[in-house]
């Protein structure tokens, strides 16, 4: 999926706050079909903000993006089924198990078969917490299974919002790896967003906010 | 999953709550309705009973009438007023003798002897119920067919003969005895033969043929200005409830059973017209109810709603659980009343028969029933759906 931004610009922020940046009021930000990218920015710059932008959850922005030439007005739909997207908040139901969550997801698309499901469960250490209710969970192991969940659809572009922030480095190597199959598997594009240079994904481009 | 997810959200003590509420306003509704159908060919066959619609009227005695009696007859500019109202198809007057009238009975073994005054009245005799072939009068015979309320037969024989020890006497037979009757004024007196012809329910008086009250106040009567008491009215329908509302402002009397009838079908009906208006109270406060309950849980469950919104589920299949839930409970609770209320109207059905005769209604429970429920269901499926698209669907701040 291509995506571009023009002029983009969060209504409730001040010119001043976002100065300086390579996103918002630039005439216009291409994210290519099939390319990474990370985009940097300290605490309260509105990171989380672009991917919303983009996803589609969060309106409250001047400007136009376009989806493989289709505007953000047109598009919910389009958005809802090719894209795919790790929430910074995991956007998880606690009252549910670890295999539930994942599941609930998979049961719309049908992506992956339920063996697939608990090999994945398994790749990223949560096998023995596959029937655990996820409000027992570390900050970790829910960010895990966040990330699980969003490679069990088909997606043409795959939101990170600091998807590594309470991982370990070898939970975040099996992460990454897992991550990139699936990406190069759909041939999609990748933006992530961190608080740090990172490059984990041999980013194509790096944006700052 | 979504349905376990989402049946956390769910208050299941308001749920029973609305059940209950709803059962009890759906069944109240089905019942006065169905009530109402099943009643009302009985209240029309019962005024249809009485051929003419019609009602004796007279003005109330109070205090001061009593003692000044003009004030007892009708005015001609209160007759006009009367026969203007819409609800008057025709009226009357009453004709009472002027003159001074004895019965006495002949010396005979088979009644008692008996002498007593008498007053006579006439009405036109199309309003009479009895019509016998023996109901003329002709001057030249000395014969007064005479009519008297039912209620006097049975005040004689309840009354009078079982303390006095006298036979109980049937239609037939005191139609039979001859007794006589003296008509006197202006110095002169006349005798007749007379006879019982005839039995009323609707005029409670003692009536002669039009004709011969007419003949004899000329002759007998003590002035030719005959004052009008009594009025009988025939009404196009005896239960509009201006008559009533017509008589009491003009402080008249009705002394007619109909009019009671057609009061107590107003009151029926004023009754039913009460108790379909708290049903539908106590529906409107449970559809209000479970409406606020479901909004509450949607707002409390908020960022749930939005979670599965953002995870890929859209609006629709989030509230189908809800639009399900509270579409079941309903029809549940709406066919629950109908159970009940088919079993309360065959209880009150077998009563009534006993007691009347008439022909069973179509039963509506069922219809209503259903009505019921597509009405509902249409109104919180709407609202469900559009409560849940207002929560998920992101919008602009303003």
């Amino acid at each position: 999926m291509s995506i571009e931004l023009k002029n983009i610009k969060p209504t409730y922020m001040s010119d001043a706050e976002i100065s300086a940046s390579d996103i918002y009021l630039q005439e216009s930000v291409k994210f290519e079909n099939g390319k990474k990218y990370l985009i940097i920015a300290n605490s309260g710059h509105g990171k989380t903000s672009v991917l919303n932008f983009i996803f589609g959850s969060n309106i409250n922005f001047n400007g136009i993006i376009n989806y493989n030439g289709f505007s953000n007005d047109d598009s919910l739909d389009y958005r809802k089924s090719k894209i795919s997207y790790v929430f910074q908040d995991f956007k998880l139901f606690s009252d549910l198990t670890v295999f539930e969550n994942i599941q609930l997801k998979n049961t719309l698309t049908k992506y992956k078969t339920i063996d697939e499901i608990y090999t994945l469960i398994e790749k990223v250490y949560l096998g023995h917490k596959k029937d655990s209710f996820v409000k027992n969970l570390s900050l970790g192991q829910k960010q895990r299974v966040a990330i699980l969940r969003a490679l069990c659809q088909p997606f043409e572009l795959l939101l990170l919002d600091e998807p590594f922030s309470h991982l370990d480095k070898e939970n975040k190597l099996i992460i990454t790896n897992l991550i990139n199959q699936e990406v190069q598997k759909q041939n999609a594009s990748l933006i992530m967003t961190s608080l740090v240079e990172t490059n984990p994904f041999d980013f194509d481009k790096i944006l700052s906010l | 999953m979504l349905i376990k997810l989402q049946k956390r959200t769910i208050v299941l003590s308001q749920i029973i709550g609305y059940a209950l509420v709803l059962l009890v306003g759906v069944t109240i509704l089905l019942l006065v309705t169905q009530l109402y159908f099943d009643i009302k060919p009985l209240l029309t066959d019962q005024t249809d009973v009485f051929k003419s619609k019609a009602a004796v009227i007279s003005k109330n005695i109070s205090v001061f009438k009593s003692i000044k009696r003009e004030r007892v007859y009708f005015k001609n500019a209160e007759i006009d007023e009367l026969r203007k109202q819409s609800f008057v198809k025709n009226i009357a007057k009453f004709n009472s003798a002027t003159f001074k009238i004895n019965a006495y009975s002949n010396k005979s073994e088979s009644i008692p002897v008996f002498y007593t005054d008498l007053f006579f009245e006439s009405i036109p005799d199309i309003y009479l119920d009895v019509k016998t072939d023996e109901w003329k009068w002709n001057a030249s015979l000395d014969f007064i067919p005479i009519i008297i309320p039912e209620n006097y037969l049975n005040l004689y024989n309840f009354g009078f003969a079982e303390s006095q020890g006298l036979p109980v006497l049937s239609k037939n037979t005191i139609s039979q005895i001859e007794f006589n009757i003296q008509i006197s004024g202006h110095h002169r007196t006349k005798d007749y033969k007379s006879k019982i012809v005839g039995f009323s329910n609707k005029v409670n008086s003692i009536l002669v043929p039009e004709d011969f009250l007419l003949w004899a106040n000329n002759e007998f009567g003590r002035q030719n200005n005959i004052n009008t008491s009594r009025i009988l009215v025939e009404f196009n329908d005896p239960s509009d409830k201006n008559i009533l509302k017509f008589f009491n402002e003009n402080n008249y009397s009705i002394n007619k059973e109909e009019l009671e009838f057609s009061k107590l079908v107003f009151f029926f009906k004023s009754a039913l017209i009460f108790v379909f208006v708290i049903a539908v109270v106590i529906i409107f406060i449970s559809v209000s109810f479970i409406l606020l309950s479901f909004n509450l849980i949607i707002e409390r469950n908020k960022e749930l709603l939005l979670n599965l919104y953002n995870i890929g589920y859209n609006y629709t299949r989030i509230a189908k659980f809800y639009q399900l839930s509270i579409s079941l409970i309903t029809v549940f609770s709406i066919l629950a009343s109908i159970i009940i209320s088919y079993s309360i109207r065959n209880y009150y059905l077998a009563k009534i028969i006993n007691l009347f005769d008439f022909s069973i209604g179509k039963n509506h429970i069922l219809l209503l029933g259903a009505l019921l429920i597509l009405i509902l269901g249409i109104a919180y499926n709407v609202l469900i759906i559009k409560n849940i698209k207002t929560i998920v669907i992101p919008r602009k701040n303003k």
